[in-house]
C-alpha cells in the first residue's frame, strides 16, 4: 500500500528537521563558548540534507518505484577563523590579551529555527492528510 | 465490481500516488538541489484507464533558489488539501456503490 510509505516520507522529514533544530539550539546555547574539547571557541554547526529512498524492506519487493524521503547526510561545521575580542582578564586570552570568540550569530540561528519549525509543521500536515486518506479507505469496509 | 468502481479505484490509486509525491516534496523542502516532483494528472488518469502507467511531469513556473531547490511550500499545501478532497469524494462514491450492492444482496427496498 503506497499510502503507508508516504507516512515514512513525512516521518523522515520530521526527523531531519528535528536534528536541524537540535543543532540550531546547540549553536544558540554555545554562542558565547570560548573553550571546547576540540580546542578553540565553539564553531557553528548546521545539518546538510540529502534526499534518499524511503520504505520498508518489503516495499522494495512490491513497489518498483521507491519514494524520496530526506535524511541528514552530514553536519557542516563553520570553518571561518574565530573573531577576536580584546579581554585581557579572560582565562582564554592569548599573550596580547585577545580572546577567540565564536562566530555564531544568534539572529541567524533564530531565523533558521523558525524555518525548521515551519518545515516540521508542513510535514505534520502532510502526515495527517495521508492518515485521513488511509482512514477513509478503512471506512470503506464498514 | 463494475466499470465505475474500477475507474474509481484507478482514480484513488492515482490520487494516493500524487499524495506520495507531495509528501516527498514537503519532506525535501530544505534539501539542496532537490527538484519538485509531480505527475500530469489528466494524462495519467486517461492512460491508467487504458491500463497504462502514470506520466511524470516537470513542473513549470517554479522559482529555483540559490541552493538549487525549487519546492514551493504553498503549492504543496494546496495540492495536499486538493488530494485529500479528491480522495474523500472518490471514497464516498465507492462506499455508496458498495452500499448499493449490499442492499441488493439483502433485498432491501430503498
Amino acid at each position: 500500500m503506497s499510502l503507508f510509505s508516504s507516512l515514512s516520507v513525512s516521518a523522515s522529514g520530521m526527523a531531519a528537521q528535528r536534528t536541524r533544530a537540535a543543532l540550531l539550539v546547540e549553536n544558540i546555547a554555545n554562542s558565547e563558548t570560548t573553550r571546547t574539547p576540540e580546542g578553540g571557541p565553539y564553531r557553528r554547526k548546521d545539518a546538510v540534507f540529502i534526499s534518499t529512498p524511503v520504505g520498508s524492506e518489503f516495499a522494495s519487493e512490491l513497489d518498483s518505484q521507491m519514494q524520496t524521503g530526506v535524511k541528514v547526510s552530514g553536519i557542516s561545521i563553520d570553518q571561518r577563523e574565530p573573531e577576536k575580542q580584546y579581554a585581557p582578564g579572560h582565562p582564554d586570552a592569548d599573550a596580547n590579551g585577545y580572546v577567540n570568540i565564536s562566530r555564531v550569530n544568534p539572529a541567524e540561528d533564530m531565523v533558521d529555527l523558525v524555518s525548521a519549525n515551519r518545515s516540521y509543521q508542513a510535514n505534520v500536515a502532510a502526515m495527517s492528510a495521508v492518515k485521513d486518506m488511509i482512514q477513509r479507505s478503512i471506512d470503506l469496509l464498514k | 465490481m463494475d466499470a465505475v468502481s474500477t475507474s474509481l479505484e484507478r482514480y484513488m490509486d492515482l490520487v494516493s500516488m500524487r499524495q506520495k509525491l507531495v509528501s516527498s516534496n514537503i519532506a525535501n523542502a530544505d534539501t539542496p538541489g532537490y527538484k519538485t516532483q509531480d505527475l500530469d494528472f489528466q494524462a495519467s488518469f486517461r492512460s491508467m484507464l487504458d491500463g497504462g502507467t502514470p506520466k511524470e511531469l516537470a513542473v513549470p513556473n517554479l522559482t529555483t533558489r540559490n541552493d538549487g531547490n525549487n519546492v514551493d511550500l504553498d503549492r504543496e499545501a494546496r495540492l495536499l488539501a486538493e488530494n485529500a478532497l479528491r480522495f474523500n469524494v472518490a471514497s464516498s462514491l465507492v462506499k455508496s456503490q458498495i452500499q448499493q450492492v449490499k442492499s441488493a444482496i439483502k433485498e432491501e427496498v430503498s
